[in-house]
């Protein structure tokens, strides 16, 4: 059981392995450079760094992502529905539509509720 | 009338309060606390009234998806009773929890719950692992907003936070179980898994890799070690009412969902039962010690009782492990389902006393308990009765819950469980009875007595007394939990 | 009628039976402020009916109704369950009549006391626990209401609380009767352990006549004889046995309706009733027969030595009483030797120990009741050199008194006490190597007779010796009532008929043995005859300054050995734990953690100080362990 197991060991150590080889090797081969402030600043380009790596973005941008991929996501639901829709409705009945309408209104509320509390409104 | 229109009223009600909130701003707290508390209370009523009748059923559209065995029905009235107790109890607490909104309303803090109880009784019933995806979803989700209620409080936000992340992170792991399980067995119920773990061409690996991701996935849901680590911090930080949820409701859930996958796993002539069983033992006596052992240092109710929502998860998953105990003559999902009913009462009350000292502006800490005694005899002793019923005194609910787990890992002679179990519920009686020494010590910080509303009274009277009746007189909730097991197991002998 | 009578008797009555002092108890414990007086009437109602329904209960047929099933695990049951056979409606009887005598007088004896609700309502909790155990069918239940008793006793005993010696009293015997509890709980959980987990008394009789009892009484006598023992340490403590005997006299110091229910008929001699319940447990082991005899007998001998110089008319009652509760334990022990030696079932109707037990509850209680109304009468006197001549001013108790005295020394043929006492020696005589028992016995009846006749002579006759004594006068109607119904009782008791309605009662028809009667017949007449020279007359006591009295005065100096020992042991324990605490709490689970934690440091912190990203690393980290396991370890220990 165990020896099935050991392409993936081998292939672990190798990865990291050499990983760690290349390492070794720069620095054991590399020459050791002076470390001074502006070597260490970001893109040792010539200008100096104006302000954080990473600036904060407003909570808005956020909130109006994570309602995009809310409804995006009703969107790929309903993709593969509408494929399918002719056909099944025509063997199986009605089903089909309730099940996506009630999935829509429930949707619809939450929209509804984000627009009432202000969710969608940017300058806010 | 079936169940299923109960969830769909309590669902629709929920998003009716949410709109309400949102064309109306300006309604009163008490109205719509009335509307979801009458409205919560109005489909109890129901659900007894349909439950009992043999012949309630689903309707079609469901059937494929969902199963009203007796575990069902029980799962989904107490998920309704907690329902209920947590809405009343953030009734009780609104006045202090309105100061940490940030525009003192409350609102969603009222439908949210009912999104929750309707997906915690789907999940009851559901038989295949993606409707069991979708409910938890649903009830996870809701907790997401709920724990970060208080949103001007640091510790809420930070538990929110938490929350949110591990919760997110142990989604992923569930359903990446669950597609490991699909292709191990094809299947998504819980029967056709069992039926193909059944079989001896299954391929063994691949299926015992979905069951650990699974178990993961579920164990965060339940505060199984080593998955628990969240459970303190979100406990301290989540309002006390959405607090008494998580650890009742949550959990209760969950363990309806574990004790399903775990019977579809571990059924007969499975080839990767023995492992799960293996790993449960040893998950479940870790959740215990991991609960019992640091809870002797907490300092903070709050986080004690998290603690020990941990180490009471262990036990249940110890009971899960044995399988149906023959000393008891109860499947382990009955045991599991007895000791969350006992759980209840001891929990809820435990959590009512802290919301009253909340709202009558004392903290969290076991020595804000001190002078309990004289402040409020009957308080007192309800949470007396409460921590000693946690504790598993004998003659209280939660002794016989332990009773049945003692018993089944004897039955099953898992020695080293056992020990563990043991240390942990000597541990137990170690820090629970530290807060009822408390209680009673007489320097307390301030002696005047506590100013309880006639809810409260009321409340804290009959959660004690249904913990003493439930220790003195088991046998009538014992036997519903039975019940099922003697027909299984005629059905099997025939 | 719908229902046939017996029916009804089956489970219904024994119900009420627990559950009217239960009420009672309760009423007055939750509303004794608003009831004030009305308490007294609750509690006296329901020992009333309890009384009735006893007499109801009498000459009904066996039965064993399940009251409450409380726990039910498979195999393994506890249950409230009650038995009612010859031997728990003969001391249902006993205790509910006596009980309510009790409740009666104290009526009166109780009239002038500031918190009687409180009295009345332990008194119902005291009943309510003794039902308990009478009625119990399991030792586990059994247990229960045994400690119950324990609590209802202390409650009871320490009624005066602000006196300094009554709170003292009611602590030694709860304390005493723990250290019995304790050996009685060990017992217990051997018989349990050995019988699979069924200890109702049904299935631990079966399993001795056949079954895993009888193979472990044959395999192992050691493990035998060791959970005998252990039970009859429960009834050392309860009835007071050598050598946890020390907590009844002092007892002494609670009113005396309640030493009367408690030191003479109830509490005490629920020891014994539990001793003939498990009567064939002892029978396995002849050993622990042996043993048991021998306490009974010593504890006899020794309390009766005592007795002889003890002043307080109360503290003679009590070790008199410690004296015949010796009498009846070295019945069982010697009943049970007998039993294991021939086919006789030592359960049966008509053990000499439960007969004795019968005759001695009334003329006792009565003894006591009777000092009750002279104490009151002497404004709470119990010094009996500072009474005398209350034999004029008091002569229906005086003679109630002289009928219970004349019980109590066993006269002849007329007497209750005789009868039982004769069934006693006569096993005695019967069993081989029973005879020094035997004489150990006819020389307690001997020194009976004299301290009895000591007591009655200096309280009763001669000129009063005090400004109380003399200005006594007779008893309230509500205490001579319960003194004359006893006195009645006392004289019908041996009495054939009465005897047979309480068939456990019945005496024990053994061919008289004539060397045993002319034994105590002599001891009688020379204990008596002693005593009424030597204290007829006398205004002190004359044999106060010998020095083998003053050890008796002294009781032997048990408490003083017993302090010491307590010190010792306490002082011993003390520094053990404090050992204990050193290494574990303070070395194992304060410190190691700690330096668990700096050995990991930084990291380990950070993983469990409240950070996500730890708790996300800790969470995978679960995984891959949980992966690891199920995937790797687990298959390969699993085959």
């Amino acid at each position: 059981m165990l020896e099935n197991y050991l392409p993936v060991l081998l292939q672990i150590v190798i990865a990291s392995g050499f990983a760690a080889v290349t390492l070794l090797i720069s620095v054991l081969v590399g020459r050791s450079a002076k470390r001074t402030a502006i070597k260490d600043s970001s893109y040792e380009c010539g200008m100096l760094p104006l302000q954080e790596g990473q600036p904060r973005f407003s909570v808005k941008f956020y909130i109006v992502a994570m309602l995009f991929v809310l409804f995006d996501i009703e969107v790929v639901f309903l993709y593969p529905w509408s494929v399918i829709y002719k056909d099944y409705i025509a063997a199986h009945g009605a089903g089909i539509f309730f099940s996506a309408l009630s999935f829509v209104s429930i949707l619809g509320v939450a929209f509804v509720y984000a627009w009432r509390k202000g969710a969608l409104n940017w300058r806010n | 009338m079936s169940v299923f229109t109960i969830e769909a009223f309590l669902a629709i009600l929920g998003l009716v309060l949410l709109m309400i909130e949102a064309f109306a701003p300006d309604i009163s707290r008490r109205t719509l606390a009335a509307l979801s508390i009458g409205g919560t209370a109005l489909a109890l009523v129901l659900f007894f009234t349909v439950a009992s009748h043999e012949t309630s059923s689903l309707p079609a559209f469901v059937q494929p998806w969902m199963k009203l065995d007796s575990l069902a029905i029980f799962y989904k009235g107490l998920s309704l009773v907690i329902t209920l107790l947590v809405l009343w109890l953030m009734h009780e607490c609104a006045p202090y929890l309105s100061k940490y909104t940030v525009d003192g309303r409350l609102s969603e803090l009222f439908s949210l719950p009912l999104i929750v109880c309707a997906g915690m009784m789907w999940m009851a019933a559901a038989t295949d692992l993606v409707t069991v995806f979708v409910a938890l979803e649903l009830v996870t989700v809701s907790f997401y907003v709920l724990v970060a209620f208080a949103r001007k409080s640091n510790l809420a936000l930070e538990a929110g936070v938490k929350y949110l992340i591990l919760g997110a992170l142990s989604t992923g792991i569930l359903v990446f179980g669950i597609a490991w399980i699909y292709g191990a067995t094809g299947s998504l119920s819980f029967e056709g898994i069992s039926a193909a773990l059944a079989k001896p061409e299954t391929s063994k690996v691949p299926a015992l890799l979905g069951a650990a991701f699974l178990l993961a996935g579920l164990g965060f849901k339940v505060a199984a070690a080593p998955f628990q680590s969240w459970v303190p911090d979100v406990y301290q930080g989540a309002p006390i009412p959405v607090t008494t949820f998580l650890s009742v409701g949550s959990k209760a859930a969950g363990f309806v969902v574990l004790t399903r996958t775990v019977e579809a796993l571990i059924g007969e002539h499975s080839i990767i039962g023995p492992e799960v069983k293996a790993l449960l033992l040893v998950l479940g006596a870790l959740t215990v010690l991991l609960g019992s052992l640091p809870a002797i240092f907490q300092q903070s109710v709050k986080r004690l009782l998290g603690y020990s929502s941990i180490s009471h998860a262990g036990y249940l998953i110890l009971a899960l492990a044995c399988g149906d105990s023959i000393r008891t003559g109860m499947t382990s999902g009955g045991i599991v389902a007895f000791y969350l009913a006992t759980y209840l009462p001891m929990t809820v009350l435990a959590f009512l006393v802290l919301a009253v000292l909340r709202v009558n502006g004392q903290g969290e800490d076991i020595r804000d308990f001190r002078g309990l005694g004289k402040r409020s005899p009957l308080l007192a002793l309800a949470l007396t009765l409460a921590l000693a019923s946690l504790a598993g005194l004998p003659l209280t609910a939660g002794f016989m819950g332990k009773l049945f787990v003692f018993f089944s890992l004897v039955d099953h002679a898992y020695w080293g469980a056992l020990v563990c179990a043991t240390i942990g519920a000597a541990a137990g009686f170690y820090y629970y009875f530290r807060a009822i020494v408390a209680i009673y010590s007489t320097e307390g910080s301030s002696n005047e007595p506590l100013k309880l509303n006639i809810a409260s009274k009321v409340g804290a009277t009959v959660l004690a007394v249904v913990i003493v009746v439930l220790g003195v007189y088991p046998k009538p909730l014992q036997h519903t939990l039975t019940k099922p097991v003697e027909v299984a197991a005629k059905a099997s002998a025939h | 009628m719908p229902h046939p009578p017996q029916e009804i008797t089956s489970s219904s009555l024994p119900t009420l039976l627990l559950l009217l002092p239960l009420f009672s108890a309760l009423v007055i414990l939750l509303a004794h402020r608003v009831l004030k007086g009305a308490c007294v009437a609750i509690s006296i109602f329901s020992a009333a009916i309890c009384f009735v329904i006893s007499l109801m209960l009498l000459g009904t047929k066996d039965a064993a109704p399940l009251l409450l099933p409380f726990i039910e695990v498979g195999k393994f049951h506890i249950a409230i369950d009650a038995v009612m056979d010859h031997q728990s409606r003969g001391m249902m009887f006993i205790v509910t009549s006596i009980g309510f005598f009790v409740h009666l007088f104290s009526v009166g004896y109780m009239k002038e006391d500031e918190s009687k609700e409180r009295f009345f309502g332990s008194l119902s909790l005291f009943m309510f626990s003794m039902t308990g155990i009478v009625l119990s069918g399991n030792l586990f239940m059994m247990f229960i209401f045994w400690e119950l008793v324990g609590l209802s006793s202390y409650l009871l005993i320490g009624h005066w609380f602000e006196k300094p010696s009554a709170a003292e009293a009611s602590k030694k015997a709860f304390l005493t009767n723990r250290i019995g509890d304790f050996g009685f709980m060990i017992g217990i959980l051997m018989l349990f352990m050995a019988n699979h987990g069924d200890v109702s008394f049904a299935g631990l009789h079966a399993s001795f006549a056949e079954g895993p009892l009888h193979d472990s009484a044959k395999l192992h006598p050691t493990f035998m004889m060791l959970a005998a023992l252990g039970i009859f340490m429960g009834a050392v403590g309860k009835s007071a046995q050598f050598p946890l005997h020390v907590w009844l006299p002092d007892a002494m110091e609670g009113p005396t309706p309640v030493s009367a229910l408690i030191h003479a008929a109830t509490m005490v001699a629920a020891g014994v009733y539990m001793l003939v319940r498990c009567a064939f447990v002892i029978e396995a082991s002849p050993d622990a027969s042996y043993i048991i005899a021998w306490i009974g007998g010593l504890t006899a001998l020794m309390a009766a030595l005592i007795a002889t110089q003890q002043n307080d008319i109360k503290r003679v009652l009590a070790y008199s009483t410690l004296s015949q509760l010796g009498y009846m334990v070295m019945a069982v022990g010697l009943v049970a030797l007998q039993a294991g030696g021939s086919h006789h079932d030592a359960a049966a109707p008509g053990h000499p120990a439960m007969f004795h037990l019968y005759t001695h509850a009334f003329f006792k209680a009565m003894l006591f009741l009777g000092s009750g109304a002279v104490i009151y009468a002497c404004h709470h006197e119990q010094d009996i050199w500072k009474m005398g001549g209350l034999a004029k001013h008091m002569p229906v108790v005086f003679i109630t008194f002289a009928i219970g005295t004349a019980s109590l020394m066993g006269v002849p043929y007329i007497t209750s006490g005789f009868w039982s006492k004769e069934a006693i020696l006569g096993v005695a005589f019967e069993v081989k190597g029973g005879s020094p028992l035997l004489w150990i016995g006819v020389a307690t009846a001997m020194l009976t007779a004299f301290y009895m006749t000591r007591m009655f002579i200096v309280a009763f006759f001669g000129k009063p010796r005090s400004e109380n004594a003399s200005h006594a006068v007779e008893a309230p109607i509500i205490m001579i009532l319960p003194l004359a119904l006893l006195a009645l009782l006392t004289i019908l008791s041996p009495w054939d008929g009465a005897a047979r309605i309480l068939e456990a009662m019945k005496p024990h028809h053994a061919a008289p043995h004539h060397t045993v009667e002319i034994a105590s017949i002599l001891a009688l007449l020379i204990g008596s005859g002693a005593g009424y020279v030597i204290y007829k007359g006398k205004n002190s006591d004359p044999l106060a300054s010998n020095p083998l009295a003053k050890l008796f005065a002294n009781k032997f100096y048990f408490d003083e050995l017993y302090t010491v020992l307590v010190k010792v042991f306490q002082d011993g324990l003390a520094w053990i734990i404090t050992g204990i605490e050193r290494i574990l709490v303070d070395g194992i689970v304060a410190r190691l953690p700690a330096f668990v934690a700096r050995r990991f440091g930084h990291s380990a912190r950070a993983l469990a100080g409240g950070h996500l990203q730890g708790y996300t690393f800790l969470l995978g980290a679960g995984l891959l362990v949980v992966i690891y396991l199920i995937v790797f370890v687990l298959p390969q220990a699993g085959h």
